[in-house]
């Protein structure tokens, strides 16, 4: 009876832990995936702004950009219309694309190491890696979420996180211009490469 | 990564591969957990709560922000218009080997900076992680020119420590956020600090060491010199596609130095 009592209490809390684990060695897969496609294409390329162009399809298919700018944007992102939301989407995603591109020197071949997952929700997944690049070694954590798929929604190296030093830039273009003070922000910051 | 120079790398990381927050409150906090928030694109994500109040953006009280931009407009202008050519110059004369070894060599020397303040940081262990590694890097990195702990895990990769993060640990705020001339971003505690690691770092004994200040200010200018590379490549990266050039690099340092206390 004791020993009954004992598996019913237990049982919640082996199946939860059993799915948590089963979730992260999806997002690692799929971050593993991720990265050895972009390796492989920073490996050929031959400009920062070649790499951005075939860096794209891949990073679409492995970033979630509509989280990422309605997040880099915060609660400001209610007060745009589906056109606004639609056009700084496009616009940050290219943004990120040639801001991830340029972390990559051509024949520089950088050595990754994963680490172990942790779960800090159900559908959220964070990977630390660690980065030797160029002789320097950078502590890189991937946070992913789970939709239909597991997707990048933040990428945080030596503690600063993508999303949130954008944030930072919104809310200041937000708080003068609404969302229009963002989008020309974004299309400026886009016509400066 | 050199201990003195990791408040400018603070700046220049900023957006870059993409300083002093509160200590009680997490820069960058992790997204928090509920049920059923979905994505614009319709599509559910488990456990997601209002993502759009996630993020909070990583505080430092800066009310000089006026005076901040001037310096940061100045410093912006002396790295590109002056210390890129000096760097590319520098590029250009010394092989990569050899930039990596005086490289390595400064960073070698700065060991005191490390191993006081993990010492009074209470870390004993990583004060004696920093000693083995000097050793090693001494002895049989012949004078430190190449980075031999990097073969040994145990010391491979020991966090850095400086007297502004000391300070951290002792429960000091950030006071004001501070865009240093040259330096760059920095706050009340860690310009303190700076001056901590400007004290315990053997190249300023030169001076007081043979008698003469005449040594002190070439190998000073060798030491900024060899970081300089890595340094400007970071600030391109860091700057090049910000929305503000100035918010991102204080951002970053807020977030980052956050980070550099907790470790």
């Amino acid at each position: 009876m004791k020993s009954r009592f004992l598996i019913l209490l237990l049982a919640p809390t082996t199946l939860l832990h059993s799915a948590l684990g089963a979730s992260t060695t999806a997002a690692e897969d799929r971050l593993k995936a991720a990265v050895k496609e972009v390796l492989a294409l920073a490996a050929v390329a031959s400009s920062p702004a070649d790499l951005a162009r075939d860096l794209r399809p891949v990073l679409l298919k492995n970033i979630c950009f509509d989280a990422m700018t309605r997040r880099a944007v915060g609660p400001g992102w209610r007060q745009f219309t589906a056109p606004q939301q639609e056009k700084a989407i496009a616009l940050f995603t290219t943004l990120v694309i040639r801001t991830y591109g340029d972390k990559f020197t051509p024949g520089e071949h950088p050595n990754i190491q994963f680490k172990p997952a942790s779960t800090p929700a159900p559908g959220r997944v964070e990977i630390p890696t660690t980065i030797l690049y160029q002789g320097s070694r950078y502590e890189v954590v991937y946070r992913l979420e789970e939709a239909e798929d597991w997707r990048i929604t933040d990428v945080v190296i030596e503690g600063i996180s993508l999303v949130a030093n954008y944030r930072s830039q919104f809310d200041a273009a937000f708080k003068k211009d609404g969302a229009n003070g963002v989008i020309s922000a974004l299309t400026q910051a886009e016509d400066q490469s | 990564m050199k201990s003195h120079t990791s408040l400018l790398t603070a700046a220049l990381l900023a957006a870059a591969l993409t300083g002093c927050a509160s200590p009680r409150k997490p820069a960058t906090p992790a997204p928090t957990a509920a049920v059923g928030k979905s994505l614009s694109d319709g599509k559910s994500v488990k456990g997601a709560t209002d993502d759009l109040d996630e993020y909070a953006v990583a505080g430092i009280a800066d009310p000089l922000e006026p005076v901040n931009r001037v310096t940061f407009w100045l410093n912006h202008q002396l790295y590109t218009f002056v210390l890129r050519p000096v760097s590319k110059t520098y590029e250009f004369i010394l092989p990569k080997p050899v930039r990596k070894g005086i490289y390595n060599v400064f960073d070698n020397v700065e060991f005191p900076v490390r191993f006081v303040n993990h010492a009074l940081q209470g870390k004993f262990q990583r004060a004696g992680q920093e000693t083995g590694k000097f050793v090693v890097n001494s002895v049989l990195g012949v004078g430190g020119l190449i980075r031999m702990s990097d073969k040994f895990p145990a010391i491979a990769n020991v966090p850095v420590a400086t007297t502004g993060q000391t300070f951290a640990k002792w429960g000091l705020g950030n006071g004001l956020y501070i865009v240093l001339p040259v330096i760059g971003p920095s706050s009340a505690r860690d310009t303190a600090g700076l001056a901590g690691d400007v004290a315990l770092n053997p190249v300023t004994w030169i001076g007081f060491i043979y008698g003469t200040w005449a040594w002190t200010i070439p190998v000073s200018a060798a030491d900024t010199v060899s970081v300089l590379p890595e340094k400007l490549s970071q600030y391109d990266a860091a700057t090049k596609n910000a929305l503000d050039r100035y918010l991102s690099a204080r951002t970053a340092y807020a977030q980052f130095r956050e980070e550099q206390n907790r470790k």
